[in-house]
């Protein structure tokens, strides 16, 4: 009953102002990957006010339909549908890799450009007839996988082993890692999983000290990824460990404790943009987008997760701006996603908070190595700059 | 496999598989007692340490409002006499969170009765009516009430993990941290008390004797009220012990407790919802079981627990006839 | 009237320019499909499942795989996902199906748990938790099925015809007998129902029913990961079912609408109520069955159903079955009893007896209480195995044999405590005595090829009704009827079944004087027709009136044997009633 009323308020008020450009966000605010859709939703949030304050993009107000998937797949896509159908000229999300994966046909059927949070490459690779439509801007476990063995490698590191989730993220983790690293010549001794929900690895975890590997990497992400290093660190482990940037937020941290000093990890450089180079390309943007994340969430509230989220806003507000010129979505909506979706594609050399993106016809991550990953390291409690790879 | 290992897979089995244990005994008591197979019981676990949490960082948790609000319509329900119960429980419960704000050895007090009293609150509220029903009814309203509580623990505290900390600090032996040891001796303890009690004390023997045959229990001066109010705060009590020694080596988080409470439940089904002792042999089983197959295959090994029920069960259905009586 | 769920079609229309209605209308049927399977599970056979969305998972994974990692189409996935839960049914079935009471939910928590675990691990045949994409659409009559409107009729009318084929059931041979058997097994074996055999085909139909929805679901959404497939999914989908009255076919539909609409709108509702973002609407679930538990433990579907006008069925008019009159000659003996033997831990309770029972006689079984003749009646009946001796009926050994084999050999027992199914009514009641006389099994039955024969079946029960007296409650629900009638019910429900050799344990307990007339009259006028009957009675005037022949039991062993005036002289037969007299 509310829904109608809601309904028909709305198509009375728009008719009156308007059209507002709808903009779908789909986000895992609750559920095991919470701690990274809550950051990514709040950046939302904050957007809206800012656009709201601001008048909107060249002149039309911009209005954000946020949805929460639960870190639920079959979530995601209903949403996903469901924002189709109520007009949206592009989606932004979801914050899982399965999650994203599921909203790709979706997506393409319904023609709407999609913009996902999410990290695995497969999201975007190969750019067929449904990844046409689908573009992402966190790095690709590929890319962070290239940091880390480069890391290890300069560090002498012979032989590593693998623990991670036994899902979509883990899975793909354990891929590319396992593929750069025999490519650099390391010895893969283990490779083990767990769920995301276990209380205990000591089995998987005596299993690789068993192997006596110079290296571990964490394939998880939140806090999770803190019952392998703390099992690992209790039976006695002293070599290397390696987290992925799955675990850059301040969660992980208090929950690990004393347990991840010392943890070496992959990171997008806004982690860590007040240690940057001032010469960094993107550090201006980062500490920008910190600082009003900070002014309305706290200080210390940021991720490099919500950054995601204003990376995909900073694609999209120029793309929006050029494909008004030539096509208007209150006239005809199929023609202006169409051509949103060209404007995105067509972004060059754009600065934003985890690196430069350039997509293209074959390239929808956009992202170069060389500027979207630095290696990080856990000292006192806090994320320390190590190396960036420039 | 070499001796160290198996030691620390043995170590982790018996400390994990205790603690399997001491859930399927609250599981076996409650359902001898009230037929309830008490799903919800990994919620309430959870609900100490998380409760705790709160506490120490000085707030008032939101379970502390879900027991007021049980405890409430518990006085509801009840006539005469009966309101004292939850009207002194609820006000001396919030009195007392009161002042634990911030205080440990108060919090970790506080959390405990909390847990007890809302379970106890639970069964008067949701069982106590439902007390003639099959044990099926009794079975999807536990599940029901396992669902409501793990969502209401996701509205009190979030979807992260949080970890307490330890009450004794460092390791014994590597493998085995002091607080380990708290929890295998905790298990000792109870298993101890709940002997003595269940043999020697006369309200024990009553409670096991309206287990066994309800309506000659009433028929001699036991109220079933009373033996269910006092089989769930046993487990109630058990339960709340468990997470809050648990929880410095595991993390809490709200969504934990339902596999907890399912491999207790696998232990109480080896001993048949019946048999004490098997179910905390079962419990171990359990425990070690799980530690050697995630060793040997990580990926399958809650798989291969929850398959161990199917030969149980099997058997259980062997002694039973297929013409029920 | 039934025909009326075919308006559910028109839905679609009404709501084309809502594309988000149509996909929750979509997602309504498929709930609706899979509480139907509850229907039958737990509404008609009285079995709990926890692992209804695993056979779902299952009918959705084979159609997936088949789809999209072999390129075949959907219409081979249909077969291969419908096979394939009848598999899982099959073996899950086997294994769980004779669990007594509690202990089958139990394992089906188990199974779905183990299975959703499996389907999340194996990640080279089932993609683990990315799942598998890019199912095709289904194609029908050229057109491609790949929007929430053109799909919405897909599913709509298949529920529909689900939901007629539903109504078949229970309105058959078999949709009363998984009554009888969810309420009374041994009632049901003693009419010709073999309780694991059914038990079983009931679990195979509705984990087939839960497939299907599975591949619907899977062409539909074209995706499929584990989660949709998990314990929290079969436990929403018990919920509707239970919520809305898992007893009935409008109840579970009802019941899946309901929450359908609802966790939409909670979905809405409680992140406004609470505050802040986030998927609480379990906690809705949750409250809302503990609610119904409590208030309405039936379901919300008989709140609604006694405003709703009801029908008349009418009473039969068909032809009744063909009944064997007993033939053969009297006298010839038909239940021969030798040495039979049972004792239950230390105590004896039958030690040794043998008689034999003529053709259409009336032979009487009287002893004190506590003398054994109900153990008697078990072991003869097939109930109890005996520890000793053998039985023989027509000739034929059946010492060891399962109470419904023994019906179908001709023999059929009333018991002392009316074992009557009280929502069922009168008519079908009596009726289920004619379970071993008819034919139809699932298939005929869903189809509704079986409507002659179960005319006939109802014109057969209501001729027995006529036979005691009852014809005028026939369209009455069981509960209502007397001690007296229910016995009488009882008889009539024999009488249907033509057994020719009736065993009736206490019949005139509970009855006033003029029905235990009745009653004598009734039996002594099938005696005569040439049915045998053996009776159990306390009361003396009554037996004595009526019987041939009386064997009197005291402490397990037969202490007498012959007419009426005989064993009322016998002197270890009074001692016996009255206690150890003075020897005279």
């Amino acid at each position: 009953m509310k829904r109608w009323l809601v309904a028909l308020l709305l198509l009375g008020l728009s008719a009156l102002a308007q059209e507002a450009l709808k903009v779908g966000v789909v986000v895992s605010a609750t559920g095991p990957a919470a701690s990274l859709g809550i950051p990514e939703r709040n950046t939302f949030l904050m957007l809206q006010e800012m656009l709201d304050r601001t008048g909107g993009v060249a002149g039309r107000k911009v209005q954000f339909v946020i949805l929460d998937d639960a870190s639920d797949t079959t979530q995601a896509v209903r949403n996903t549908r469901r924002l189709v159908e109520e007009g949206v000229v592009a989606i932004v999300g979801t914050t899982t890799t399965p999650a994203s994966l599921g909203m790709i046909p979706v997506v393409a059927e319904a023609k709407v450009p999609m913009i996902s949070l999410a990290a695995s490459k497969d999201i975007i690779h190969p750019v067929d007839a449904q990844r046409f439509w689908v573009f992402k801007t966190p790095q690709t476990e590929e890319l962070m996988a290239r940091a880390i063995v480069a890391d290890m490698v300069a560090r002498g590191v012979k032989t590593v082993a693998y623990i991670g989730f036994n899902d979509a993220y883990g899975e793909g983790w354990a891929r590319f890692f396992e593929t750069e690293a025999r490519a650099k010549g390391l010895q893969v001794v283990a490779s083990e999983r767990y769920a995301r929900t276990d209380t205990s690895v000591t089995g998987q975890v005596l299993r690789i000290i068993a192997r006596r590997p110079d290296a571990v990497l964490v394939g998880a992400s939140g806090t999770p990824a803190v019952l392998p290093q703390r099992t690992l660190k209790e039976r006695g482990y002293a070599g290397l460990i390696y987290q992925t940037h799955g675990v850059a937020n301040p969660d992980f941290l208090r929950v690990g404790g004393k347990d991840v000093e010392g943890t070496l990890l992959p990171a997008g450089p806004i982690l860590v943009a007040e240690q940057l180079p001032s010469a960094y390309p993107t550090k201006r943007v980062a500490l920008d987008y910190i600082q009003r994340y900070e002014a309305k969430y706290g200080i210390g509230s940021y991720s490099t997760f919500g950054a995601h989220a204003w990376d995909a806003w900073l694609i999209l507000k120029p793309a929006l701006e050029r494909a008004l010129k030539r096509a208007d979505p209150a006239k005809d909506l199929a023609a202006f996603r169409s051509a949103l979706r060209d404007e995105i594609e067509a972004t060059r050399g754009l600065v934003a908070t985890h690196g430069v993106f350039t997509f293209g016809k074959d390239e929808h991550l956009g992202l170069r190595f060389e500027d979207a990953a630095v290696m990080v390291r856990v000292e006192g409690g806090r994320w320390k700059l190590e190396r960036t790879f420039r | 496999m070499d001796a160290t290992i198996l030691s620390f897979l043995l170590l982790d089995g018996l400390q994990n598989g205790v603690i399997y244990g001491l859930l399927a005994l609250s599981l076996v008591l409650v359902f001898a007692v009230t037929r309830v197979i008490l799903v919800p019981i990994g919620e309430l676990l959870m609900f100490a340490p998380l409760s705790l949490v709160w506490l120490l960082e000085g707030k008032l948790p939101g379970t502390l409002w879900l027991a007021l609000a049980l405890g409430g319509a518990w006085a509801l329900m009840a006539r005469g006499r009966g309101v004292l119960l939850p009207l002194a429980g609820g006000v001396g419960l919030f009195l007392l969170f009161l002042l634990a704000k911030g205080v440990p050895p108060l919090a970790y007090l506080a959390a405990v009765l909390l847990v007890v009293y809302l379970g106890v609150a639970t069964y008067r509220v949701f069982f106590q009516p439902m007390r003639g029903a099959t044990v099926l009814s009794l079975l999807i309203m536990a599940v029901g009430l396992h669902v409501a509580y793990q969502g209401l623990g996701l509205v009190f505290f979030g979807p992260e993990q949080f970890r307490p900390a330890p009450l004794l600090a460092g390791e014994v032996v590597v493998g085995l941290s002091w607080q380990g040891v708290l929890v295998l001796l905790f298990a000792a303890l109870s298993l101890m008390v709940l002997y003595l009690f269940f043999r020697f004390s006369l309200f024990g023997k009553a409670l096991l004797a309206a287990a066994e045959n309800r309506l000659g229990a009433r028929l001699l001066g036991i109220h079933p009220e009373e033996a269910g109010m006092v089989a769930f705060g046993i487990a109630s009590l058990l339960a709340a012990f468990s997470g809050l020694l648990l929880a410095p080596l595991i993390n809490a988080a709200y969504f934990m407790g339902f596999m907890l409470g399912l491999k207790g439940f696998v232990a109480a089904i080896l001993g048949g919802l019946a048999s004490y002792p098997v179910a905390f042999l079962g419990a171990l089983l359990v425990g070690f079981f799980e530690s050697f197959t995630s060793f040997y295959a990580s990926a399958y090994k809650e798989a291969l627990v929850f398959l161990l029920l199917v030969p149980a069960l099997f058997y259980q259905s062997l002694r039973a006839r297929a013409v029920e009586e | 009237m039934r025909y009326l769920w075919f308006l559910l079609l028109l839905l679609p229309l009404a709501l084309f320019p809502f594309p988000y209605y149509l996909t929750l209308l979509n997602f309504f049927a498929l709930s609706a499909m899979v509480a139907l399977s509850l229907y039958v599970l737990t509404g008609l056979a009285g079995m709990t499942s926890f692992a209804q969305a695993a056979f779902m998972g299952m009918g959705a994974y084979a159609t997936a795989l088949l789809t999209v990692k072999v390129g075949l189409s959907p219409w081979l996935g249909l077969g291969a996902g419908l096979l394939s839960a009848l598999l899982l049914a099959l073996l899950l079935g086997a294994l769980t199906v004779r669990l007594k009471g509690h202990f089958l939910p139990l394992s089906t928590i188990a199974w779905q748990v183990a299975l959703y675990i499996l389907a999340g691990n194996l990640v080279g045949l089932t993609g683990g938790h990315t799942g598998l994409t890019d199912l095709p659409p289904i194609h029908l009559f050229g057109i491609s099925l790949d929007t929430g409107f053109r799909y919405a009729f897909l599913t709509l009318f298949l529920l529909v015809l689900l939901v007629l084929a539903l109504y078949n059931l229970r309105q058959s041979r078999i949709g009363r007998a998984l009554l009888a058997l969810r309420g009374d097994a041994l009632a049901a074996a003693s009419f010709g129902v073999d309780p694991a055999a059914l038990r079983l085909k009931a679990f195979l139909l509705s984990g087939v029913i839960a497939g299907l929805a599975g591949f619907l679901y899977a062409h539909f959404l074209r995706f499929v990961n584990p989660t949709p497939f998990s314990l929290e999914a079969s436990i929403k989908y018990l919920v509707m079912a239970v919520a809305g009255g898992v007893g009935s076919i409008p109840g579970v539909m009802l019941g899946a609408a309901f929450f359908t609409g609802l966790e939409d709108w909670l979905k809405d509702l409680l992140p406004l109520l609470l505050g802040r973002q986030g998927n609480y609407e379990t906690i809705g679930y949750g409250l809302i069955l503990a609610l119904i538990l409590i208030l309405a433990p039936k379901g919300l579907w008989p709140m609604v159903e006694r405003y709703l006008p009801s029908r008349d069925p009418g009473l039969p008019k068909a032809e009744p079955l063909p009944l064997k009159s007993p033939d053969g000659p009297r006298g010839e003996v038909v239940l021969e009893v030798q040495g039979l033997q049972k004792s239950f831990g230390g105590l004896m309770a039958v030690a040794g007896v043998s008689f034999d029972l003529r053709r259409g006689e009336i032979l009487a079984l009287i002893g004190p209480n506590g003398a054994g003749k109900t153990t008697l009646f078990n072991l003869i009946t097939g109930t109890l195995v005996p520890d000793g001796g053998r039985v023989f009926l027509f000739g034929r050994e059946v010492t060891c044999l399962p109470p419904h084999r023994v019906h179908l050999l001709g023999l059929g027992r009333t018991f002392q405590h009316p074992h009557l199914f009280p929502e069922l009514t009168v008519l079908e009641n009596a009726a289920l005595g004619t379970f071993a006389r008819t034919r139809a099994g699932f298939p005929q039955v869903l189809l509704g090829l079986h409507r002659r024969e179960e005319e006939r079946a109802l014109a057969t029960a209501y001729g027995a009704l006529r036979r005691v007296g009852l014809e005028s409650l026939a369209l009455e629900r069981a509960e209502r009827l007397s001690v007296g009638q229910q016995r009488l019910l009882e008889i009539a429900r024999l009488l249907a079944s033509g057994a020719e050799v009736l065993l009736l344990d206490e019949p005139a307990a509970g009855l006033r004087a003029q029905e235990k007339r009745e009653l004598a009259s009734l039996l002594r006028s099938l005696a005569r027709e040439g049915y045998t009957v053996l009776i159990v009675d306390h009361d003396m005037d009554l037996i004595m009136g009526l019987a041939d022949r009386v064997v009197v039991m005291n402490y397990g062993e037969k202490i007498a044997e012959g007419t009426p005036k005989e064993v009322q002289r016998n002197p270890l037969v009074r001692a016996a009633y009255l206690g150890e007299e003075e020897v005279a």
